[in-house]
């Protein structure tokens, strides 16, 4: 066996999940010895309105491959309609991230109930798989490797200007 | 594409009614300032002025070049204005807008602003000369998609009549069809290579009317959600988060395009946002004094095909 397939891609999913519905429901799924990729990792908020988009961002730039927003349904929020405006939010930010030329495959966003434990496994492994064949996300660790000038630094302008010193 | 050229003609006699109107409400007192345009050192260029004398009232004036939105002087510069009283405006049907989102996100009163609307036909584009006769070719490129030559629910408009208008394609309409052709990974390209030219000058941010938080979210440390050095990492992130932001109020006074020393196309971002706010929630930005935007308030019926 070669190296190659020793450590081959293992996609990293970060998860935003709101306390009430969707971190029960993946309790549920826990708890109910379901499997699902180990792959996730679940941050739990008080509501899905108090994700901010930022977040997601800082997500990506950390190294996620694929970012999961989950919540509760509409209608059953805790705090009435966090989810409401997180909805509106989140429909306006992945047209702005697919301006940017983020592929949005990338991004899920779910309705998970308490009681949803089958749903979060299901959520959960179809965002992994899709996230697996699609490889790395590169862009943004790209972007934090990058120095500001360190692309143009040799234009052939720069270089006569340096020579002509 | 036209070439017939915008007629400016009306802006002397809009300079003679703006310096008249001031003129009556300082010396009656029902204005304390006059926030409005006065010309610059350059020639043909204008620069914002605050007249508080009567005096005063016959250095101000409107031309081609009188491009600044005046509203940030109400928000974040506030302070260097005299408080005890109204305050007369200056304002273009593009600078409207951003005065009535102001109005609807509680940072303005109505019944403390004294409007002096603008019939503007287009002003300069930010990239020739002051002197430069208005054209075509160097009108600003908002004026070319501009709506709002008449300001419309002004204290006072100069009673002057608009010309005919020549009719204009759109270039960020154009340009935003373009991108929006291609791939995502050809549009990362492209936002990669703008946004790499970021120098984080934050000069966007001041000029916008609607960056008036007391302590910006990017200026913050703990956390830190966006790198604050001028690296690609995190101009991208800024850029992201200024055109999220200001998504549902921009209403494209493109200041910050027209600002920005390194030339990023920051009003394709924000009238992208525009359009799908638009398409998503049929809201426009700066047609009426709202107290909700489009993403502070919701319906239950509200678009979640993309959600599972």
């Amino acid at each position: 066996m070669n190296h190659t397939t020793q450590h081959s891609f293992e996609p990293k999913i970060i998860a935003f999940v709101c306390t009430w519905c969707t971190y029960a429901g993946a309790d549920l799924a826990g708890t109910s010895r379901m499997q699902y990729p180990a792959n996730v990792r679940v941050l739990k908020f008080p509501c899905t309105g108090r994700i901010d988009p930022v977040f997601i961002l800082k997500a990506f730039q950390q190294g996620a491959d694929g970012v999961l927003v989950s919540g509760c349904h509409p209608g059953d929020c805790h705090y009435i309609a966090g989810n409401f405006h997180a909805r509106r939010r989140f429909a306006a930010f992945r047209k702005l991230l697919e301006f940017i030329g983020v592929d949005l495959n990338r991004l899920q966003f779910s309705w998970v109930s308490a009681a949803e434990g089958g749903k979060w496994v299901e959520v959960v492994t179809d965002l992994t798989e899709k996230v697996r064949a699609m490889g790395p996300m590169v862009e943004f660790k790209e972007l934090a490797l990058e120095e500001q000038w360190s692309g143009v630094i040799d234009t052939p302008e720069l270089k006569e200007a340096y020579n002509a010193i | 594409m036209s070439t017939r050229v915008p007629d400016t003609s009306i802006y002397f006699a809009v300079t003679e009614g703006i310096r008249a109107e001031a003129n009556r409400l300082l010396s009656a007192g029902e204005v304390t300032a006059i926030v409005g345009y006065t010309t610059g050192r350059r020639t043909g260029s204008s620069q914002p002025i605050i007249v508080t004398d009567a005096d005063d009232t016959a250095r101000l004036c409107f031309s081609v070049t009188s491009v600044n939105n005046l509203a940030v002087y109400l928000t974040k510069a506030k302070k260097e204005i005299p408080k005890n009283g109204k305050i007369g405006i200056v304002v273009k049907g593009c600078d409207l807008k951003a005065l009535v989102g102001l109005m609807g996100e509680s940072q303005l009163k109505r019944e403390e602003l004294y409007l002096i609307g603008v019939p503007c036909v287009g002003v300069l584009a930010s990239t020739v000369q002051p002197s430069t006769e208005l054209t075509a070719e160097t009108i600003a490129p908002k004026c070319r998609e501009c709506d709002a030559h008449l300001p419309s629910g002004c204290d006072f408009l100069p009673d002057v009549a608009l010309p005919p208008l020549p009719q204009l394609d759109g270039k960020y309409t154009a340009e935003i069809a373009r991108l929006e052709a291609l791939t995502p990974a050809e549009r990362w390209v492209y936002w990669k290579e703008q946004f790499a030219k970021c120098i984080k000058c934050y000069a966007c941010r001041q000029v916008c009317p609607f960056c008036f938080c007391e302590q910006c979210l990017c200026d913050r440390n703990k956390p830190q959600m966006v790198d604050t050095t001028p690296r690609p990492s995190g101009n991208t992130a800024w850029h992201i988060v200024r055109a999220m932001h200001l998504a549902g109020r921009c209403a494209g006074c493109a200041e910050c395009e027209r600002v920005c020393p390194m030339d990023i196309p920051l009003n394709l971002l924000n009238r992208k946002m525009a359009k799908e706010l638009k398409e998503l929630f049929d809201y426009e930005a700066g047609l009426e004094v709202n107290d909700k935007g489009p993403l502070t308030m919701f319906t239950e019926k509200d678009d979640q095909s993309f959600i599972k």
